[in-house]
Formats: structure tokens, sequence, C-alpha cells
């Protein structure tokens, strides 16, 4: 069994959904407990995996995968195309924590829909465990067109579930998000075939797109910096947009407003982490060059992110879209730490990936079961429930905290590492002799993020639970059998991520140890790569360090907007200064302590 | 050692389980009993401090033995930290945070003579408030109020977070000290939920405090990019030793980071050399991003404004964290990077005058409030500047001995107004009653005796801690600091004495609705009582019996600053000698004549002449309002940055808006534009968009495989 694991735990929730879909004869309660029995039998096969994954963990190191599958369909063979299809599978440190969180996550979303769809139920459950199956393939695959068309399918059952049990602007939503995402992954799709055709000269002639074969493209000389750079470009455009990266982030809000309870939180927790997940395993191996000359704008972007979605956050009116926009905010810090350089600040990275998943997923659960009673989520009619809804005041404090970095809970692990990393990112060590593309200054404006996030999160829960009690006339609904504070169903959703939450945040080394053999190759090959080709000022030269610490007074005058051009004359100007200058510095230094 | 460390994780650790336990099942089952949970687990935790304190007494004086005998025989003592060498090292409880390379940040803890003088601090004021609260959390028939449990939780969790940081044995650990008191501070003060008020000032604190932490998170990375470490003696080696160097000895200071940092990280070469020619640079800009955090955390200008709306909180809150221990955190912090701040002449001129200037400007603003509880929360704003104002002239133990001794009679002040809250029912106001010296007899003797120590009256507790402060800044290099300590110290007594006198002296007045002033019962008279003995007697540690004739039989530097001189030794070190000085007895007489002077026109204006203040208001223009309102800081900062940055984010959100709504305009337009959206029919569109993916996707395919 454990040779096609993974190929079970992907096809069971595929199989489940066909299944509830095709039995018409079910009652709606049938099809709510098979859905949920299918989605746990699968979380438990993706525990299964974990236990293999901890027993042949030392085939991680060297781009290992554990499980792996590998089926290849040689059509040059059977029709004469010049290609190898490969259904190609397997887990590694990046994906594995991926795949749990997903396991965790659409079980509860599952159980989060119990009371509130109530129509075309088996639709609706089988496309949920069709998401279901299509995420953990993403997670899975090791072969970059099955991944593309894993990827890819993931926006077919969100488009019908938010299209079809969405709010009022429901099509409207659907129709944006999908038109969006798919226009990015276009582009996407005309550079998995570039890149297939590459690796055609390391596989004898004919397309290749498994892991394996790709990462040696770079590798062996057959990408120069250019083709790299508008190859980042291609799969930029697919995977910026499902981050979603500021300014391809207007969709974002909308869809999560009109989005059932469920697909927010799918959404929020696993979609929008394939496109950083993207970045991750196939921006940063296969082009690296691309990858270190994307990073400053990639950065610049980030930040921007960070600072445009807490304000936006700051004046949402509806919770959801506060929420939404938390999320544009956030993610801005994984983009940060993947591309800093520093193993904290990817580790951190992949762990915030997790720890948005686990906090935002929350928060959307409990947005869910307020409006399930009340049928709104606008903070001008809701408002003092802590009164009436002490437990659910008690959860939405405590995923608020964790969402901005509380410390002892999850996110402030990921976000301290993450900024960390950025800001040490300059700094030379062994493993990066250049030092990274960052510095104190993308660190310092990201930072500024952990002050936005409490502000608003802060500002929704004093509006949502403190305060004088709000309400909507005639009080709550309980026609689906609710009652006032949350049901034991509603609290067995929220304690398992709240568990985890504190588990992540008190002791995350067991899954930092998990990470940390994948992402070594990654951020080696990157750390490769001579940035001085491409007009990158910033080489190891021996005043390099002296250059680049920034020294307070040198970086003063640092602008936000000019981070490169500003860095390159001073590093310039620094070096030549300590190269020049080298016992008048000294003498200076000794000046400041006479003074002293 | 072993026990130590073994004593010291239950310090943190006991509040935390009661905390928990009461989280959990008071509401239930434990119901008006919860308070035993959370006394019980403070109470064990005041057994594991005292016996972690005796051990580090006994090790710092074998260590002080060694030293001695070492002097005598002529050997060198080579470092001032080998001094306490054991007490300096922090012990690891597990790796934390990976930064590659097999490297991490530890969960680390670190007890020395610092740490001890805190936890004698927290622990013992927080068990006397604890105790405290359960009779001030109910009702006049001894029925709790709602939310009795949760408090107490509050509470418990308040005190594993306090007791983490100043447990902390390096600066990440320190920063989750630091937050979470933010959490629990938070959460106390918003304790009565539903007050708009009490909601308002929780989420100000939070966000006033973040401020702070944004500079405080910066110096931490700073402190990483720079040292490769952020354990606290490692760093403040590198510091001390930087500071041995001038520019030109690179291989020497290189040599020994690399010996230093061994076990850690080792800076390369370059990164070794930039440290010394930027060391300057870099030790100020840690020292200013760190005091960001203190000014916070303890209130100093221009964060202060969440500490008077703090007040919103039930009194015992604060009484406990914001007056005697979570705001003195920035001067612990301060303190504790003594070294640090000591090896920057700016950082140093910064504290001390953002210190004077608080002092000074809250001093004043206490001057006009009627708000029992406001008066204090900005004479411990005034007592805080105090703190930093020493840290700033180098007198760091000083600093530290007027955080001990302010813990004490604060702490008694406060809970007094609260004992008067309760009588009042709940009127803290304090033209609406007054003489209530003889129905409140025990609040009224220990609010009495604790606002002497308070106004600097001679003998008692503050009277010995701020001549000391005093008496360094005059002494330093920095005089004008000193002469603004004396200002507010004058201002300090005549504040204090005007609510004593308008709360209980004069005629006999209740606020419309009480009928009889009660005493309150003995879970809170015995802690005011114990707290008004400490305000009595908690400045003689500070003090010795000298010799120097009957003029120097009271000296200052005692036993609590030769306990505390190894943490301080290196700083002082840097610093220079700085031999403290007896000419200052003089001082002594001229502070007791100001605070008697003080302390006599209060009670003359406010119950001889009560028509004296109101002229005064009257006459001084436009001054009485500036203060009353507080100089309108509240008001300026909702001007220059709230209500700029809420146009910026709606800004943003309108631009969202047009963004989608063009896109969405070119898409549902764009169908009928390529002519291929034959029905405008509503299930028609989803299916040609999936249709017309699916068809797009294998026609590209095809085609790009075909050729």
């Amino acid at each position: 069994m454990t040779n096609h694991l993974l190929s079970i735990m992907i096809a069971l929730p595929f199989l489940g959904g066909l299944a509830v879909f095709a039995l018409s004869g079910l009652s709606p309660d049938m099809v709510r407990r098979v859905s949920l029995g299918v989605a746990l039998l699968t979380a438990v096969l993706a525990l299964v995996a974990y236990g293999e994954f901890d027993a042949q963990r030392a085939q991680l190191s060297n781009n290992g995968v554990v499980l792996a599958e590998d089926y290849a369909l040689d059509a040059a063979a059977d029709s004469g195309l010049p290609v190898i299809l490969r259904f190609s599978l397997g887990l590694n440190g990046i994906s594995m924590p991926l795949v749990l969180l997903t396991a965790l996550l659409t079980p509860l979303a599952i159980l989060a829909s119990f009371t509130g769809i109530k129509t075309r139920e088996r639709e609706y459950y089988a496309l949920m465990l069709l998401l279901f199956g299509t995420m953990l393939g993403v997670f899975c695959a090791r072969d970059l067109l099955l991944f593309y068309v894993f990827f890819e399918f993931t926006l077919i059952p969100l488009y019908f579930l938010i299209g079809v049990w969405g709010g009022s602007e429901r099509r409207k939503a659907a129709n944006m998000f999908f038109i969006y995402t798919l226009s990015g992954s276009m582009l996407t799709f005309a550079g998995v075939l570039y890149v297939g055709w590459k690796a055609s000269q390391l596989a004898g002639g004919v397309m290749a797109f498994d892991f394996a074969t790709l990462s040696q493209l770079a590798e062996q000389g057959l990408l120069s910096s250019t083709e790299q750079w508008w190859l980042f470009l291609a799969f930029f455009a697919g995977f910026a947009i499902k981050v979603p990266l500021f300014p391809f982030h207007t969709w974002l809000p909308l869809a999560h407003v009109e989005a059932p309870t469920a697909g927010s939180v799918i959404l929020a927790a696993v979609l929008l982490k394939l496109g950083t997940y993207g970045f991750l395993v196939i921006c940063m191996p296969f082009f690296p060059a691309g990858a270190m000359q994307w990073a400053p704008i990639v950065g610049v972007l980030a930040v921007a992110g960070i600072i445009y979605g807490a304000l936006a956050a700051w004046v949402q009116e509806d919770v959801k879209r506060l929420v939404a926009y938390s999320s544009v905010s956030h993610l801005g810090y994984c983009l940060l730490g993947m591309f800093c350089l520093k193993m904290s600040g990817m580790t951190g990275s992949v762990l915030y990936m997790v720890n948005h998943g686990l906090s935002t997923g929350a928060l959307f659960l409990i947005i869910g079961m307020i409006y399930e009673r009340y049928h709104t989520r606008d903070m001008a009619k809701i408002g003092g429930l802590a009164r009436k809804m002490p437990i659910m005041a008690f959860f939405l404090i405590f995923f608020t905290m964790s969402s901005i970095g509380l410390p002892g809970l999850n996110g402030f692990v990921s976000e301290f590492m993450v900024l960390l990393g950025t800001f040490i990112s300059r700094q030379a060590d062994d493993v990066a002799a250049q030092g990274g593309p960052y510095g104190i200054w993308y660190a310092a404006f990201g930072a500024s993020g952990i002050l936005l996030g409490a502000i608003y999160m802060l500002f929704m829960a004093r509006r949502v639970l403190f305060g004088k009690l709000t309400e909507p006339e005639g009080g709550f609904d309980d026609s689906a059998g609710l009652t006032q504070d949350l049901t034991r169903r509603e609290i067995g959703i929220l304690v398992p991520l709240a568990v985890a939450c504190i588990w992540l945040g008190v002791y995350p080394k067991p899954v930092m140890e998990m990470m940390e053999p994948s992402l070594q190759p990654i951020l080696a090959t990157v750390a490769k790569v001579d940035r001085s080709q491409f007009g990158d000022d910033r080489q190891a030269a021996p005043g390099r360090a002296v250059a680049e610490a920034p020294s307070p007074s040198q970086g003063e005058d640092r602008g936000e907007g000019s981070f490169s051009v500003a860095d390159k004359s001073k590093a310039r100007a620094a070096i030549e200064h300590v190269a020049l200058t080298d016992s008048s510095a000294a003498a200076s230094s000794r000046n400041k302590k006479g003074a002293r | 050692m072993e026990t130590l460390r073994s004593t010291a994780i239950w310090i943190p650790l006991l509040p935390l389980i009661g905390s928990l336990l009461v989280g959990a099942i008071g509401l239930r089952w434990l119901k008006d009993r919860s308070h035993w949970l959370v006394i019980g687990g403070v109470a064990l935790s005041l057994v594991a401090v005292l016996s972690v304190v005796s051990t580090v007494v006994g090790e710092a004086g074998r260590a002080h033995n060694v030293d001695h005998v070492a002097q005598h025989e002529g050997v060198d003592v080579a470092h001032t930290s080998d001094h306490a060498s054991k007490l300096t090292e922090s012990f690891t409880l597990y790796q934390w945070m990976s930064m590659g390379s097999d490297s991490w940040l530890n969960v680390s803890f670190r007890v020395d003579q610092l740490t001890s003088v805190m936890l004698l601090v927290v622990v013992p004021i927080g068990f006397l408030i604890v105790c405290y609260s359960v009779g001030y959390m109910r009702d006049h028939h001894g029925h709790p109020e709602r939310g009795y449990e949760r408090f107490f939780a509050f509470l418990g969790l308040f005190l594993f977070s306090m007791t983490v940081l100043v447990l902390a044995g390096n600066f990440l650990v320190l920063f989750v000290g630091w937050e979470l008191v933010g959490l629990s501070s938070f959460l106390l003060i918003g304790f009565y939920y539903q007050k708009p008020e009490a909601a308002k000032a929780a989420r100000k604190a939070f966000i006033v405090n973040r401020v702070g932490d944004f500079g405080f998170a910066l110096g931490i990375w700073l402190i990483y990019l720079t040292f490769g470490t952020l354990d606290y003696q490692k760093v403040f080696d590198s510091v001390a030793l930087a500071m041995q160097y001038d520019g030109d000895t690179y291989p020497a200071i290189l040599r020994d980071f690399q010996a230093l940092l061994g076990t850690d990280r080792v800076p390369d070469a370059t990164a070794a050399s930039a440290l010394v020619l930027n060391i300057q640079d870099r030790i100020t800009w840690i020292a200013l991003l760190l005091f960001c955090g203190a000014m916070g955390k303890s209130a100093q200008l221009p964060l202060h404004v969440w500490l008077p709306d703090a007040m919103e909180g039930p009194t015992p809150v604060s009484a406990l964290i914001h007056a005697a221990t979570m705001v003195t955190a920035g001067v612990y912090l301060v303190a504790r990077c003594s070294v640090i701040f000591a090896a920057s002449p700016v950082a140093m001129w910064f504290v001390g005058s953002i210190g004077a200037a608080t002092a000074l400007f809250a001093a004043t603003i206490a001057l006009t409030q009627y708000d029992m509880k406001r008066i204090l929360a900005y004479s411990t704003l005034s007592q805080l500047g105090y703190m930093f104002l020493a840290l700033g002239v180098g007198a760091f133990d000083s600093a530290v001995f007027h955080l001990y001794t302010h813990a004490f009679f604060k702490a008694c002040l406060f809970l007094g107004a609260g004992s008067v809250m309760h009588a009042m029912d709940g009127v803290i106001d304090i033209t609406k009653f007054g003489g209530l010296k003889k129905d409140l007899p025990i609040t009224y003797r220990t609010f009495f005796v604790s606002a002497l120590a308070l106004a600097g009256f001679p003998f008692l507790a503050a009277f010995w801690s701020k001549d000391e402060i005093i008496h360094a800044a005059l002494a330093g290099n920095m005089p004008l600091l000193g002469w603004i300590g004396l200002l507010t110290a004058l201002l300090t007594a005549f504040y204090t004495f005007r609510m004593v006198a308008m709360a209980f002296w004069g005629p006999k007045m209740l606020p419309a609705g009480v009928e009889h002033a009660h005493e309150s019962g003995r879970w809170m008279t015995v802690p005011l009582m114990l707290l008004a003995v400490g305000a009595v007697f908690a400045g003689y540690v500070g003090v010795t019996f000298s010799d120097h004739g009957f003029i120097g039989f009271l000296a200052p530097h005692g036993v609590f600053h030769h306990f505390l001189d190894p943490v301080f030794a290196s700083a002082k070190g840097i610093l220079g000698a700085h031999e403290a000085s007896h000419e200052g007895y003089a001082l002594m007489y001229w502070s007791s004549a100001i605070a008697i002077f003080g302390i006599a026109n209060a009670w003359y204006f406010y119950t001889k002449r009560p028509t004296i203040p109101g002229a005064i208001a009257l006459a001084s223009g436009p001054i009485y309002p500036l203060l009353k309102n507080k100089y309108y800081v509240d008001e300026i900062y909702d001007a220059i940055f709230v209500q700029p940055l809420r146009k910026v984010g709606r800004f943003f959100f309108g631009s969202d808006r047009y963004g989608i709504n063009s896109l969405l305009f070119i898409i549902g337009n764009l169908p009928r534009v390529l002519g291929f959206g034959l029905r405008t029919g509503q299930q028609g569109a989803m299916q040609g968009y999936a249709l017309g993916m699916i068809l797009g996707l294998v026609a590209l395919l095809w085609f790009v495989l075909q050729g």
C-alpha cells in the first residue's frame, strides 16, 4: 500500500466526490456524513504519509523525495508526439507540511458547511472533495505538467463553489476570479512548454517535465540568464496572481466576500499557498538567475502589499473583506522570506504558509459562524457580541492574536524568522557568499505590518466583540438548529486549529527540521547565482561586508522607492572608501572614541 | 546550578498552570472559588522565587569572597564579568527557531542579581494584589462580579508573562515576555469590555505598545546582524570588548570575537572588521531602537498616551500592571542592557532627557486631574521618568532601587484608591467625596503613609531612592536634569497631598446614592497594610549605616547596591570610574524641605483656603486648560497619524474598487466584442468560459506538441 499511498490519497477524494455526485438517492444528511467520512479518511492517509515521511527522512537530502511514484507515458512511442507525460508524485519537506495543512483544513471546512449549505448538497460536497484531491495533487506533483494540470484544475471547483453557493454578487465574483487567475496562468503555460522543450536536450530529444530533469537545466547552463528572466516572468504571471501579490490582488477581496464560508477557508488557507509554493519549488530552483533578477521587484511589491493590504483592511466595514485584505498583507511576508537568501527567512516563509492557513482559515470559519447567526458581516450592524457569545469571543481573540503575531502562538515564529532573515539578508555567510538581495529597509518597512496588523485586527475585534451589544432585528437565527453561542460541532472545528497554533508557536522545531533538508538545495542553487552578471554591483569584494553593513548613517538617506539605485551608488562609494581610506577610517574611529 | 535551573522554570509555570486551570474549569465548577487556584499557583511561585533568590545571594557572596581573596593575594582579576560567571550564564530550555546551519535561537533563562530583584518585586506584590482582588472583585454582599474567574485567569497569565520577561536569557525570550505582558494588559484593561471606553483603552494600550515594539524588534534584529547572537551575555561581552579596541586592531578584535561567539555563529573577517568600524554607530542605533520598546512599555513621552486611559481596567490591575510591575519593564530593559547604553553617549543623553521631560510633563498634568486613579497614573509616568533620568546619567543601580521602592508605595496608593472606589460604589472623582478619614481608617492610614513616601518625606522609601537619582544627576554631566528632578519633586509632593486633602481631609461628603462608607474587608486591608509597611521600610535596604560621623550616619549605597554591583560593573567600567561622592548630604535637607513645603502648601490650599486653586486656575489663562486636557496629545496624534492613514487606506480601497469595476466591465463586454458570447444567458456564460478554457488548452497543447 505504501507504494501507492500518494495516488490513493489523491484519488480517494476524487472518487468519493464522484460517488457523492452520482448517488442521487442519498439524503442531504447522508451526503454530509459520507463526504465528511471520505475527507477524514483522506486526512488519515495524509497522516500515514507523514508517518512514512518521518521514517524515511534520510532520503530528503539532495532534493530527494519520499513515497515517490512515477508512471511515465512515453507519448513518442505511442503516438509519435515527442513528449514524456508523467504521473509523478512524491513528498519533500516543503510539500509535507502543506499536505498536512490541506488535510487538516478541508475536513473542517466540510464540517463547517453542515448548517450553512442548504441547497444542492450533493453537488456542493462533491466539488469540495474534488477540490481536496486537486490541492493534494498540486503539493504531491513532481512533474511540472502534472503540477500545472492540478494547479489549473483547482479553479473549476472553486469557480462553481463561489458562483453557485456564494453571496449576492457571486456571479460577478466567480467570473472575476476565474478570468483573472486563468489569464495569468495562460502565460505560465507558455513557460511550462518552453521549459519542457528546453529539457528535451537532457531527455533524449523528447519534451520532459519532471522536476529532477528541470532542476538540471540551469545548473548545466542550458538556460541563459535572459531566458530565465522571461521564464520567471511567465511563471510570475500565474503565481503572483494566485498569491496574490500586490498589485494583482484585486480579485481576492471580492472572491472572499462572495464565497461561502468553506470556499473562503480553502481559498485563504490552501489555494493562495499554491502561488507561494510555486515560487518556491519551481521558480527558485529552476530559474535561479531569473529569481535573483526579479527578487528586488518581488521584494518591493511584497512590502508594498504588506502596507497596502493593511491600510485597506483598516477601512473595511465588512469583516470578511477586512480579513481578505489582511491576507494580501500577510502573503507579502511569505515572499520576502522566500527571496531573502537566508535559511531563517525561507524556513519562516514555509512556516508562514502553514500559519497563515491556520489562523486565517480559523478567522473565516468564525466569521462564517457569526454570519449564519446574523446574516450580516457588517460591523455597523453587529457589535458587543462577547456578552452573548463568550466562547466565540475567546476563539476570535485567540486567532486574532495568532494572526497579529503574538509570541507563544504560531504567527510570531514565522513572522520573526521572515523579518529577521530579510533584515540580515545582505550579510554574507557561508551559504550565500554575496549575501541576499534585501536588507534592513525592506525589513523595516515590512515590519510596519506588525504594527498595522495589530491596528486593523484589534479594530475588528473591538467592534465585533466589545462595547454595546448590537444585533440585527430579531436576534440570532436559530432555524438551522444553532445555539446563541457556538455549538459543540463548531467548537470541535476550532479546537484542532487552536491546538495547532499553540504547538507551532511553542515548539516548531520538528516542523523546521522537516523543512530544512528540502530548502537547503534550493537555497544553495539560488545563492550560487553570480548576481554581478546582471548588473548587481553587490558582488563579493574585500570590503563588501563593510559596504553592506547597513550603518545607520549610511542608510538614512535611502528612500523607500529607490532601494536598488541608491544601494548601488552607496555600495560603490563605500567600497572605494574602505579600499582607499582604510587608515583614515581607523583614525576616525579613534577620534570618535576620543570625543566620547 | 541544576537546582537553580529546575526551580527557575517553575516560577512562570505555576501561575500559568493556575491560570489555565481556572480558564478551563472556573466558569463551570469553581465559580466564586476560582481565586484559590491562582493564589495557590502564585504562592508556590513565590516559594520558588525565594529559593532562587537565596541561591543567587549565596552564589554572589561566594564570588565576592573569591574576588576578595584574589585581590588580597595580588592575583589579577581580569574581567569583571568573571565575578559571577555562573550567574551570568543563561540556561537553554529548548531550541526554538532555526537560523540554518544547525544554529538556533533558543528559549533560555538567566538568573542573576537583577533578575532576583525584579522577581522580588513582581511575585510578592503580585501575590498581595491577587489576594486583594478576592475582596475587590465582589460587591458588598460578597458575591463575585461577572467574569470573576476570567479576571483571575488573566492575572495568572500576566504573572506568567512578567516572570518570563524578567527571567529571559536572551533578547528573543525578552521580547516574548514583553509582548505577552502586553496581551495580559490588553485583556485586563478591557475586562469591562462592555464599556466602550474600556474596550477603546485596551486597544489603544496594545497599539501604542506595538509602536514601541516595532522599534524594539528592529533593535533585536540589528543586534543579531551585528553580533550573530541574541544571548545577553555574548552581546554584552561583545560590546564591552568592542569598546576596548581602536579601529586599527582588527586581528586582535577578530580573534576575541571568534573566541567569544565561537559556540554560536562566527562572523567572518569582513563582518568583524565592519563591526569595529561601525561599532559606535551600530551600538547607538541598537540602544535607541531598544529604547523605543522601553518608551512604549514604560509610557514615556511621546508614547505615554495609553497609560492614563489604561485606568479603565479594574483597580488591582492598575496597581499591579500599570504601576508596580509591567510599566517598569522598560526600566528593566535599559538596566539589563546597561552595557549597550553606556557605550553610546547619545543614547544615554536621550534616555536621560526623555526621562526628565516625562517626569516634569506628567507631574504638571497630575496637578489638574480629579480622577484619583488618573492622578496616580500620571504620577506613575512621572516616577518612571525619574527612573529613566537615573539610567540616563549612569546611575543604573539607583534606577532599579527607585523601581523597587516605587513598586511598594505606588501599589499601596492604587489599592487604597481602589478601596475608596469600592466604598464609594465605583465613584473615583475626588470632587464628589471628601473627608473619608474617619470612615475608612485603614485605607486612610495606609494611603497617607504611602503618599508621604511618594512625596519624598524624610526617611520613607522614595526619600532615599529619589534623592539618589537627583544627586547622581546633579553630580553628572547633565545637572539640568537634576534641577528638573527637584522641581518635579515639589510638584509631586503638592499633587499627592492635593489628592489626600480632597479625598480624606476636610468635611465629610459622600457621592449621591452612597449611604455609608464601609471600610473594606480583610482580603483588601491586609495587603494594604503589608504594602504600607514596605512603603516605610523598603528604602532601608539601600542605605548604609556608616561611620562618617553624625551627618553621614545614613549614607546611600547600601546592601541593595552592593548586591547589584556585578550586574552594572562593566557598564560603569565603560562610563569611567564614578565614585559615589559623599558630599550630597546637603541635598537631603533640601529635598526634605521641598517635600514638606509641597505637602504644607497642598494642605493649606485644599483644606484651609479651598478658593485659592480655583483662582489660580482662572488666573493662569490658557495654561490650566492645556494641562487639564493633557496638552491635547491625543487630539494631535489623531490629527497627524490616525486620520491621514485612514484616508490613505480609503484611497487604496477606492482604487481597488475602481480597478475591479473597470476590469469587470472589460470582462463583461469581451465576449460580445469578440462575438463568441452567443447567448448572454446566465448559465451560458459560465459554461462558455469553461468550455472555452478547455478547448483553448487542448488546442494550444496540440499546436505546440505538433510543432
